[in-house]
């Protein structure tokens, strides 16, 4: 009696390591898969998502923990989860990307209209504000307070170009375009004040 | 390779305008018309002669 309890424990040990052991390489395959997964939206997700993929981090983590304390069931089981949830942060990550780059490319599509326009409009400016400097008398539709409001103007819209063209090369369109939309403007304005009708 | 300026500012030349009275009325100073003459070398070879209908940059 008391070696058939012992065998039968020794058996069941056995069976339990047996079956352990047996789930150690599908463990380390689904892992393997689920790094690989991530690995490859790995940067997007760093951009676009980065708290989501800190959560599917730590999950990872702990399956690696697991992995590592032998415990390959509890991994196997793990895994499906964990690929769901990585499927699901891969998607919104391919649709915020997908919204960035729209914006990205309207912004640029803009910038690329208003980088002609505005050098365009601030050298027609100069020309008059040099020709108007060298004048004795102001025209009769520019008094003398618009006359200085202009010229403090046309100073600031050429800083503030300077600036657009200055965030466009560091890369930030969105914020180059909302600076050179406010630079036309305040062109336009300087136009208008000097009575010059824009032959466009 | 020069493209037009959409910001330039045109004058119609009208019967009885010369430079110096365009240059009045842009600039406020008739002394000014070389400017417009410099500007319109292209379509002038005498500040005195300008014709009505020609399309003059006021820079």
């Amino acid at each position: 009696m008391r070696f058939a309890k012992i065998f039968v424990a020794l058996a069941a040990t056995t069976l339990m390591i047996a079956g352990c052991a047996s789930q150690k390489e599908p463990a380390e395959k689904a892992m393997a898969q689920v790094e690989s997964s991530v690995a490859e939206f790995r940067a997007d997700a760093e951009k676009y998502a980065a708290d989501e993929l800190q959560k599917v981090d730590q999950s990872i983590t702990k399956l690696k923990n697991a992995l590592a304390n032998k415990d390959y069931n509890m991994v196997v089981k793990a895994v499906p989860s964990l690929n769901s949830t990585i499927a699901s942060l891969k998607q919104s990550v391919a649709a915020k990307k997908a919204d960035a780059d729209a914006m990205m490319a309207a912004a640029t599509a803009e910038w690329t209209d208003l980088s002609a326009k505005v050098p365009q409009m601030v050298e027609a400016i100069q020309s008059r504000v040099d020709t108007l400097g060298k004048s004795r008398k102001l025209p009769p539709n520019v008094d003398k307070a618009t006359w200085e409001t202009v010229k403090t103007d046309f100073e600031t819209m050429k800083t503030e170009w300077t600036d657009a063209t200055t965030q466009f090369a560091s890369g930030q369109a969105d914020a180059a375009v909302r600076k050179a939309r406010e630079v036309k403007a305040k062109g336009d304005a300087i136009l208008d004040k000097l009575g010059m009708t824009p032959n466009a | 390779m020069s493209t037009e300026n959409p910001y330039a500012q045109y004058h119609v030349v009208k019967q009885g305008d010369t430079l110096s009275k365009i240059a009045e009325e842009y600039y406020g100073d008739k002394m000014l018309y070389p400017k417009i003459f410099e500007a319109n070398k292209d379509v002038l070879q005498d500040p005195n002669k300008i014709k009505p209908g020609q399309k003059l940059r006021i820079p």
